[in-house]
């Protein structure tokens, strides 16, 4: 039985290219490209992967900006068939975003709602409730596999303590944990193919009033000695010695 | 002022009690055996009795909050938590900061930490939260010295069917009080590597811990164990990184230790800016000097 399939995707900045200013130790965000978030690729994987077993259509929504084009064109070769991206992001507001985008996904006629469970840059964990309340269909919560049935979905949880069987009603929303698979890389071809395939932009229409304000954001010191050794026995010679001090 | 507290989590739940503790009047809620919270200073815990379901028990809080008014609300950072604190923003219409380390109140303005770019700086935020999704480490905990009444309420069946709990083996470790930790990553390389790295962890008198990789996709070490902004955050004497790349993710479990000592391969590895000692090399031919050194 097909199903209609939609996937969040958050574009974050490629963390791992972001420098710290050393006199000032904020982060120089300018120049550093945007990625596809880490858990919002998982959740493309499993709705790509349950398009592939029962058939259907995989829609993709991204909040963000224009900068996140690659990344859904990313999502294109993966194998999600449209993408809107709504522009006019605002950081630190997830009810913002969380409004913004169940605004989106009520426009569209689905059966299941994948996004990840908490994302790897600001890692807030809160969209998957509130994409649950605000659309009023049950949330399963940190799948670590996802079966899908006439009516109902049915995932293994992966709590900190044990694993949970659950099953919902349709229209479901599920959120996904980073075991859940490990997200393919498309084949050239389909990539280039991606290219040409049209993307949807929108502007989104909702205004946040955001009470938030950010008094500092500073990389926490590190005053590690970084002494580094390239010669192997001189190096388990001194760290030898460190840990027997410590050991005393 | 009169707080709220939501746990499902002891060590961190107790850690947001001791927080808490003078400020002001505070209730726990919590699905956990709830004489394990009676002496952390609450004027009442709610054992909350039924299924562990964040819909529902939102609903719950939400009442309470409306008949009894409660200024602030204080969530452990756990899979039903942070779904509980989203529901309940919702429902109360309350601004929720997410994952903070540390909160200092003023009248109705709160000034917050929590991480941000995947652990690679600190947000400090003013802001009118209501709401908060707590990280473990905002206090260390400290029993009270006085007892919180115990009272019982049901939770109502929500719209997720539970169809089975199958509890996760794995035995509790205290990484938190371990003075020296050898943690392991990727670069292990095989699940048999532990069993070459465990003389070293006996020799250290350490504990074994590893990385996200190392704990939760393969499976090498038990979840338990694993270090990170997901896992554990450790602050021993000395903690040493074998063949693990130094995401960020994984330093915001770690930042605190004393010393740093990291083996890795990759010259250019980030582990090596956060570690005071580093080595250049394999870490199979590594460890066994290191040991032949301290013998
Ligand atoms: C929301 C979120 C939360 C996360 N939480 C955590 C967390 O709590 N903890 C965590 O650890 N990660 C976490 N991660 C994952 C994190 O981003 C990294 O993927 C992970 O830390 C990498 O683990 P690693 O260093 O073991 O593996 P890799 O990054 O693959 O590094 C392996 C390293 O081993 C070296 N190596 C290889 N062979 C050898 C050898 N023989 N000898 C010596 N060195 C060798 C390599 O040079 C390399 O640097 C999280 C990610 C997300 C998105
Ligand atoms: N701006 C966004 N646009 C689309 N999806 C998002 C956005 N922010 C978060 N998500 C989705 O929600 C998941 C959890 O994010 P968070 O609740 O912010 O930790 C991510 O893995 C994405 O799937």
């Amino acid at each position: 039985m097909p199903y209609n399939v939609i996937a969040l995707i958050k574009q974050i900045p490629d963390l791992e290219l972001i420098k710290v200013n050393s006199s000032t130790s904020e982060p120089i965000l300018e120049g550093v490209p945007f990625r596809f978030e880490n858990l919002s690729k998982n959740a493309v994987e499993t709705a790509v992967r349950i398009k592939e077993k029962y058939g259907g259509k995989v829609t993709a929504i991204l909040y963000g900006s224009d900068r996140g084009t690659p990344v859904m064109k990313e999502a294109y070769a993966m194998g999600v068939d449209e993408g809107f991206i709504i522009t006019g992001y605002q950081e630190s507001n997830p009810r913002l975003t969380a409004q913004v985008l169940a605004g989106k996904i009520k426009q569209i006629p689905h059966d299941v709602v994948i996004l990840g469970n908490q994302s790897a840059d600001s890692m807030t964990g809160l969209l998957p409730g509130m994409i649950s309340a605000l659309l009023n269909e049950p949330l399963l919560s940190n799948a670590i596999s996802v079966e899908l049935n006439a009516n109902s979905a049915k995932i293994s949880s992966g709590m900190e303590k044990e694993v949970l069987e659950l099953e919902g009603s349709m229209p479901v929303v599920i959120s996904v944990a980073q075991e859940i698979n490990e997200p393919r890389f498309p084949p050239v071809m389909q990539i280039i193919a991606a290219g040409r395939k049209k993307i949807n932009i929108e502007p989104s229409s909702i205004k946040g009033n955001d009470s938030t304000k950010l008094l500092s954001r500073k990389a926490p010191k590190s005053d590690r000695k970084r002494v580094v050794f390239e010669d192997i026995d001189k190096g388990a010679q001194e760290v030898a010695k460190v840990i027997k001090e410590v050991a005393r | 002022m009169k707080f709220l507290v939501f746990s499902d989590n002891l060590d961190n739940g107790k850690q947001i009690m001791s927080y808490l503790n003078g400020k002001g009047e505070f209730v726990v809620y919590t699905p956990d055996d709830s004489k394990e919270y009676a002496d952390y200073g609450a004027s009442r815990v709610v054992y909350l009795k039924g299924e562990h379901q964040a819909k529902p028990i939102s609903e719950l809080i939400a009442s309470e909050i409306k008949s009894n008014g409660f200024d602030f609300v204080f969530i452990t950072s756990t899979v039903t938590g942070r779904d509980l604190a989203a529901f309940l923003s919702q429902a109360i219409n309350a601004d929720i900061i997410p994952e903070v380390f540390d909160v200092k109140l003023q009248d109705s303005k709160v000034s917050t930490k929590r991480y941000g770019l995947g652990g690679k700086v600190v947000l400090e935020e003013e802001s009118n939260g209501k709401i908060f999704t707590v990280i473990p480490g905002i206090s260390d905990a400290v029993p009270s010295g006085t007892s919180s009444q115990v009272e019982t309420k049901e939770i109502q069946r929500g719209n997720v069917n539970i169809l089975s709990v199958n509890p996760k083996k794995g035995r509790e470790v205290d990484l938190e009080k371990a003075s020296i930790i050898v943690s392991v990553g990727r670069g292990l390389g095989k699940k048999e590597g532990i069993a070459q790295i465990e003389p070293f962890v006996k020799l250290v008198k350490g504990e074994l811990a590893g990385s996200r990789p190392v704990c939760l996709d393969y499976r090498w070490l038990s979840e338990d164990r694993q270090v990170g902004y997901s896992g554990r955050k450790v602050k021993p004497k000395i903690y040493i990184a074998l063949g693990i790349s130094g995401q960020i993710q994984h330093i915001a479990g770690m930042r605190d230790s004393k010393i740093v000592i990291a083996v890795n391969k990759d010259k250019a590895a980030p582990i090596f800016q956060e570690a005071d000692y580093g080595i250049v090399g394999d870490l199979y031919q590594v460890v066994p000097k290191i040991m032949g050194y301290l013998s």
